[in-house]
């Protein structure tokens, strides 16, 4: 009877789990911004509701048209459709390492996996004058392919800021991360209204 | 008798009107054992018919903003303000240095500005309703009377508190 009982609860609980997942993800999504400076001692966090996001990302006039579209034409080097081309061509080889730079200086690698692109940028550190190695730079950012392909959704030379900003309204966990000798800088989105310390 | 009731009266009646459409009070006490307290009111609605009379008295180019960038983003400044103010609370910036730390959070419908500092603790409060309506309009004309409006929707608000050592400002409006 018991065995039946806990049987029952189980099953219950995980029909109910996608609607609660679902539910998680109804919430109204925040931006973070999260700034360190060990030197000086100082921490910067900002938290914003998309919907001002999007209010902000409006506040480009030469780059952003009306109806939130940004032109890229000719004079910023690559034209839009040669971009979705390249885009959908990327789309059909699947998870791969599609740049990856190796110098003396730097690491470059930017990758799809999944659902994300990912670019990775390790700079090495220089020796000091103290003869000390410094860190480094770490830079981790991932952008989720939903994103591109609604950036991208756009007519013509544009991209289509208010689908992106859609997508990004899905989107839960890192975006950018930047490591640094001195700074660590974190953007991510999630459903606090706050940057709780276990979200550090 | 009767007459000093209505002397008396008409004064009290005047006030008691006054008083209950709204006053913004100064209130400046000094630190130390000699210190002294002023307390400013003014009637709000001295400074809602001041608003509404500016454009009469006011040259019209006074109360219109430069045709410059700045007007170009008054739109985007309304978007956000406007999307602020129906969006949830919370905190939206903390700068948090070794002898400061700024926090501006978002309750209700006004925005909430702290800075603390060593010695001095200052607060604003920013009803995001005067803020929209401080705004000047695409013409780049401030809309005074818009503006006297929104002054009467302040009523039992904390606007500005500032404590310097031992030294405490207050603006509030009653």
């Amino acid at each position: 009877m018991r065995k039946s009982i806990l049987a029952g609860v189980g099953l219950l609980a995980l029909s109910v789990l996608p609607a609660a997942q679902a539910a998680a993800q109804t919430g109204t999504a925040w931006l973070h911004v999260r700034v360190e400076e060990a030197k000086d001692a100082s921490k910067v966090a900002v938290n914003l509701p998309m919907a001002v996001v999007e209010a902000v990302l409006k506040a480009s006039p030469e780059m952003i048209e009306k109806h939130g579209k940004i032109h890229l034409g000719d004079e910023h080097g690559m034209k839009m459709a040669d971009l979705r081309k390249a885009w959908k061509a990327l789309a059909e080889v699947g998870d791969a390492e599609l740049v990856s730079v190796e110098s003396e200086d730097e690491n470059v690698k930017v990758m799809r996996k999944g659902d994300l692109v990912q670019v990775f940028v390790d700079k090495k550190g220089k020796p000091g004058k103290d003869g000390k190695a410094s860190k480094g730079e770490e830079v981790r950012v991932e952008v989720p392919v939903s994103l591109v392909d609604a950036f991208l959704s756009g007519e013509g030379e544009e991209g289509n800021i208010q689908a992106a900003v859609a997508e990004l309204q899905k989107r839960r966990g890192d975006i950018v991360r930047v490591r640094d000798d001195d700074s660590n800088v974190r953007v991510w989105i999630d459903e606090q209204n706050t940057q709780s310390p276990a979200g550090k | 008798m009767t007459k000093l009731a209505v002397i008396l009266g008409v004064p009290i009646a005047l006030l008691a009107t006054i008083a209950s459409l709204g006053v913004v009070v100064v209130d400046v006490r000094e630190g130390g054992p000699d210190g002294h307290r002023i307390v400013v009111p003014v009637p709000l609605v001295f400074a809602q018919a001041a608003l509404a009379l500016a454009p009469v008295v006011a040259p019209a180019d006074k109360l219109r903003i430069p045709d410059n960038e700045a007007l170009q983003h008054i739109g985007v400044a309304r978007d956000v303000l406007e999307a602020l103010a129906a969006g949830p609370d919370g905190e939206l910036v903390r700068v948090e240095e070794r002898d400061e730390q700024v926090v501006i959070t978002k309750e209700g419908r006004s925005l909430r500005v702290r800075v603390s500092g060593k010695k001095e603790n200052v607060t604003v409060n920013v009803p995001l309703s005067l803020a929209l309506q401080a705004l000047p309009g695409e013409d780049g004309r401030i809309r005074t009377a818009a503006l006297a409006g929104a002054l009467a929707g302040l009523r039992f608000t904390d606007l500005v508190d500032v404590r310097d050592g031992d030294d405490h400002v207050r603006v509030y409006v009653w």
